[in-house]
């Protein structure tokens, strides 16, 4: 078998034996997804309600915490207890062992996407107002920015103790500050300014505007600040990746 | 020449680490890199590995450079540090499968397991393996790529007798096929079975280096443990 193939065999196994991926990539989305059905009106007098505004922020959560959180974290393990350096005196590419990394951490972020999307449809009558290619395209577009964030985070990082601080950082300020869990609207003006830098605040505008078929304003600028935490996280994770 | 260190140095702030080492094997050859705990040898095998920041005038493992050629270098190299740590949960199979994948050529692993003394502990946790075990698997592993060249950190630390002894007789044979070896070992009876050449270090310089036979008959001592006592300088001690 490929090296790859192998690495997600392997990685993937011990990957899903932890309960971290369980509890913050899968229950924890879905739990809220329940709550948001409950609490949200679901009044749309005005364009579409807060309840169906509420879909594109809450499948964001999992790849939050499996892209920007689960990605760095076991990355940074890896370096802390020497299995980078072992890594780093065999035919091995990084590339392959973050991508791997990444796809095994995105199959639980999809379980936790179709969970919540089972919940909002199944519950709660949620129907997509616009058109699911477009959404699902701009969703794995998210998804690409967000996982590039933590491949960057994962590679650049000395130790434990800085994956730990920067991932947290990452991971909390676009949990609760970019729409996330806070719908944007409710927000006060001044918390919007500070939203707007963080990059999955602009992820989350597209995938809301994708979702109720509304025409993309801004689209173009949203859509160039996440090819940048692409072109960026990528490129410095290749360039500065660090085995010990 | 199989592997070829011209004039290394490493530097850790203002303090020179290891200062100016050559030394070369060809196939079939073993050198053994001894010294007191920090005196620099695993510090050496890192700089030479690439995983070190260094100085040197030549460092060409199979005529490459192991920093600019990593990957095709080490696809006949294999390298056991001297502290082995595995993932989490992850099973001796699941070890052996990893490592195999990484190459285009691999050894028998059954035949290595066996060897290894680690048949039926397939599905172990690497994690659950006695010390010497893991110490095994991590040798195993530096040898299933069938390299022309290993690397092995104080190969039989942690191992009883009789491992050791198993141990010394599969890498002879290996040598004999044409297996270069560059080892660490505090054990004198080891470096006397299995090297053809040391070379002593004593806070990063190279304090002998020759033969076994060289080594006693230039300190005039009458076996080689003496003789390394008497190069390391820790012969008051005793």
């Amino acid at each position: 078998m490929s090296t790859f193939l192998t690495f997600l065999k392997i990685e993937g196994k011990l990957v899903w034996k932890g309960i971290d991926i369980l509890i913050f990539g899968i229950c924890f989305p879905i739990i809220l997804a329940t709550l948001f059905g409950y609490l949200l009106s679901n009044d749309g007098l005005a364009g579409a309600s807060n309840f169906e505004l509420s879909y594109a922020s809450i499948i964001t959560i999992g790849v939050l915490a499996t892209g920007v959180m689960g990605v760095p974290l076991t990355i940074a393990d890896y370096r802390h207890r020497g299995i980078l350096k072992r890594f780093h005196v065999t035919p091995v590419s990084p590339l392959q062992i973050l991508f791997a990394q990444g796809l095994i951490q995105l199959s639980s972020a999809l379980v936790s996407f179709i969970g919540v999307t089972l919940v909002y449809h199944l519950l709660f009558d949620y129907e997509l107002t616009g058109s699911w290619t477009i959404f699902l395209l701009t969703y794995a577009f998210v998804i690409v920015a967000m996982y590039s964030i933590g491949i960057f985070i994962g590679s650049l990082v000395p130790d434990q103790k800085s994956a730990n601080v920067w991932s947290s950082v990452a991971y909390f300020t676009m949990l609760l500050f970019s729409g996330a869990t806070i719908p944007y609207e409710t927000m006060p003006r001044f918390f919007q300014w500070i939203m707007d830098i963080l990059p999955l605040s602009h992820g989350i505008h597209l995938l809301k505007q994708a979702s109720t078929g509304g025409s993309l304003t801004d689209g173009l600028f949203h859509i160039v600040i996440l090819a940048l935490c692409i072109v960026i996280g990528l490129g410095g994770a290749i360039k500065y990746f660090k085995w010990k | 020449m199989i592997l070829t260190v011209k004039n290394l140095s490493v530097t850790y702030g203002t303090k020179k680490a290891i200062d100016n080492i050559s030394f070369s094997i060809k196939p079939g050859e073993v050198i053994g890199l001894l010294g007191a705990n920090g005196a620099g040898k695993s510090s050496t095998i890192a700089a030479v590995l690439g995983i070190e920041k260094s100085n040197y005038e030549e460092l060409t493992m199979l005529g490459k450079s192991p920093i600019l050629h990593r990957k095709e270098v080490f696809q006949e190299v294999g390298v056991q540090f001297q502290e082995t740590n595995f993932q989490d949960k992850l099973t001796v199979r699941e070890a052996c499968e990893q490592w195999e994948s990484l190459y285009k050529q691999t050894a028998d692993v059954p035949l290595l397991l066996e060897t290894f003394g680690l048949v039926g502990k397939e599905t172990q946790l690497v994690k659950s393996l006695s010390g010497g075990e893991r110490q095994r698997l991590a040798v195993l592993l530096a040898l299933i790529s069938n390299p022309k060249l290993v690397f092995l950190d104080e190969l039989t630390t942690g191992l009883d007798t009789r491992a050791r002894r198993m141990l010394w007789k599969q890498l002879l044979t290996m040598k004999e096929n044409g297996l270069a070896i560059v080892l660490t070992s505090h054990y004198m009876d080891e470096v006397e079975a299995l090297c053809n050449e040391i070379l002593i270090l004593k806070e990063g310089k190279t304090v002998f280096h020759g033969t076994i036979q060289e080594a006693i008959r230039t300190s005039g001592k009458a076996t080689l443990e003496d003789a390394y006592l008497n190069f390391a300088g820790q012969e008051d001690w005793v």
